[in-house]
């Protein structure tokens, strides 16, 4: 756990907000996908955002991580990173900044990543057009330094001279890691690196990600929709459900004490090994984000439902300390 | 007891290269297993990607002829069948319900040409009769689907489409193969307590592909455990995951995290093999 001295956090979003904008005929869409989402991300910790699919989660780590493309934009808000306090939000700065700061200080471990490798050229140089730029010195001493580097995720230095279709997912995945790691950076963000495994290669790569996270110190964002992850690799949590965080906190905290419905359904579904109690899926569909609900998002498909959700967007309040909960069934009477 | 599906000693194996540097690849062998008309079950198959759980799947619907061993429904050889009388007893479905349907096509009309190729019902009004009976037992209802597209549905919703697709045709087994790991978290239970509802009150018996041991220690009766192409282990499904006995079952259940595995990765782990390219990792 982060003692007092690490409290400072290194990522601090506030109130973000990202748009999907399109005109197409004078017809005028806009999806929210991410919708006045605020937390931070303290120094030494792994922060996991879990939600199902198409709940914002990527498009949230892409506007944090300044990646905006048409017609993804941001709307409002801030995403301000403790290296970068000149900007509030990566996407906001000069090209020529997040060059400087991409890789050195914040890289980003993509969705299916290990196919990101390009097919073509060797390991070896793959780690070249990332790294050597920021690290600097001779070729040799480079390559040096980054077989090194392979042997922390516990690959061969001869993985440099081999094509990505030589490796195994499982060994593109740890290329892929330490390609994120090589420079150091004091915050990595990770969108379902391990999705793409399966559980014997997921178990090793996760441990391997802890430990060099822990060995550098760095600060993490991670996203899966793996409830049983998040269990065993964050520190703290955050649940977002249509676009918005519904709570966050402590992971043992919310796997122990779940407050939000949504949150207490998602603990609750899943089946365990050695357990035969009958589990329940939820009724209802996602919404959509072109249309979302009134009200709190979650109120149709929720099973304490009140009037007042339909109406008014829960606060997010923290009923204890260091635990937020949206919802008006936990913090009666509080509008957001 | 006779026997609905039996699996006798079948392999199946692929060659990758060309003429002069011809490799074998096994990706089934000698895999034997039988499901009973009399006693309907959830069937499933783990392994790992690359176990050929989805070849043994694609044998089982006829897809693939095994190289070697044969396939038995109700007795007779698979490739023995006709093969819209075999479509009629045995219905597939698959991982990703958004790639299982063509996006330019009403969803109805999969459900009204399956009712009139395999479910034997003549003409538009029994082919509507029989894809709404069909749609109720997975919850939903031929009013619901007439006429949309399967980008207007969800994951959950598209999933259930397929499941009373393949109900449409009246078959005595199905063969889905990881038909939950695309489905949402919050729907995948209600897809999962289908496969049950299927087996209790239809008395169908599925095979069910997946890589979830939580799931498949809910839901199934018996389960075989594959690890490249060959059958590890096999038993009642609630036996063998509680206690298993071969070393790659257990290395398989100890991987899989729960929500009590918290701060497993919190103690530092000791050094591993360093892999090397050209071994399988």
């Amino acid at each position: 756990m982060s003692g007092a001295a690490d409290q400072a956090p290194v990522l601090e979003v506030r109130d973000l907000q990202a748009h999907f904008r399109t005109r197409y005929f004078g017809v005028n869409r806009e999806v929210r996908a991410v919708d006045g989402v605020s937390f931070d991300v303290r120094r030494n910790e792994i922060y996991g955002l879990a939600g199902e699919s198409s709940s914002g989660k990527t498009t949230l780590v892409k506007t944090i991580a300044g990646l905006l493309k048409p017609p993804l934009e941001m709307v409002g808000g801030s995403a301000r990173f403790s290296f970068l306090p000149e900007w509030d939000a990566i996407g906001r700065a000069p090209q020529e900044v997040v060059r400087r700061i991409r890789w050195r200080h914040l890289s980003y471990i993509m969705q299916g990543s290990m196919n990101v490798l390009n097919p073509l050229r060797r390991i070896r140089y793959s780690f070249r057009d990332f790294a050597w730029r920021h690290l600097g010195g001779g070729k040799a001493e480079f390559d040096a330094r980054a077989a090194a580097h392979l042997e922390r995720v516990k690959l061969d230095p001869s993985v440099l001279a081999a094509y990505p279709h030589e490796l195994s997912g499982g060994m593109r995945q740890r290329v892929t890691i330490a390609l994120a790691t090589i420079c150091k950076p004091e915050f990595i963000i990770a969108d379902e690196p391990t999705t793409a495994l399966d559980v014997v290669v997921q178990k090793d790569v996760l441990g391997m990600i802890r430990t060099i996270q822990r060995e550098m110190g760095s600060s993490m964002l991670f996203i899966t929709h793996d409830m049983g992850v998040h269990a065993a690799l964050t520190d703290r949590l955050g649940i977002m459900y249509a676009g918005r965080l519904v709570e966050d906190g402590e992971t043992a905290e919310i796997f122990a004490e779940p407050l939000h419905p949504y949150t207490r359904h998602l603990i609750a579904s899943l089946p365990r090994i050695g357990d035969i109690k009958q589990r329940e899926g939820l009724e209802g569909t996602p919404p959509s984000l072109a249309a979302p609900p009134p009200g709190c998002r979650f109120h149709p498909r929720c099973p304490l439902a009140m009037p007042v959700c339909a109406t008014t967007v829960p606060a997010m309040i923290a009923t204890m300390p260091g635990h937020r909960v949206a919802c008006h069934a936990v913090n009666p009477g509080i509008a957001a | 007891m006779s026997a609905l599906l039996e699996l006798d000693r079948i392999s199946k194996s692929f060659s990758r290269g060309g003429l002069l540097s011809t490799q074998r690849i096994d990706a089934v062998k000698e895999v034997s297993f039988a499901l009973q008309v009399d006693k309907p079950e959830i069937f499933t198959v783990i392994g790992e990607s690359g176990s050929g759980k989805s070849t043994l799947a694609r044998m089982i619907l006829g897809i693939h002829a095994p190289s070697s061993g044969q396939i038995r429904l109700a007795g007779r050889d698979v490739a023995a069948y006709e093969r819209q009388a075999f479509m009629a007893e045995v219905q597939p479905i698959f991982q990703n319900p958004f790639e299982a349907f063509n996006p330019l096509k009403q969803l109805d009309r999969y459900l009204f040409m399956t009712a009139e190729r395999f479910g034997g019902a003549s003409g538009r009004q029994a082919a509507e009769t029989q894809t709404d009976e069909a749609l109720r037992q997975v919850g939903l209802s031929l009013a619901e689907i007439a006429g949309r597209f399967p980008h207007e549905l969800s994951g959950g919703q598209l999933q259930r489409v397929a499941i009373a697709r393949a109900l449409v045709a009246k078959p005595r087994l199905i063969v889905a193969d990881e038909p939950v790991s695309m489905v949402d978290a919050s729907l995948r239970m209600s897809i999962v307590n289908l496969f049950g509802r299927l087996r209790d009150d239809l008395g169908l018996s599925i095979v069910y592909i997946t890589h979830d041991l939580a799931t498949a220690y809910y839901i199934s009766d018996r389960l075989v455990i594959m690890q490249k192409g060959v059958v590890v282990e096999e038993g009642p499904a609630r036996a063998v995951l509680s206690t298993p006995t071969h070393p790659y079952s257990r290395q398989l259940r100890d991987a899989v995290l729960t929500p009590d595995s918290a701060g497993a990765f919190r103690v530092t782990h000791s050094a591993k093999a360093i892999a090397t390219p050209g071994a399988s990792s």
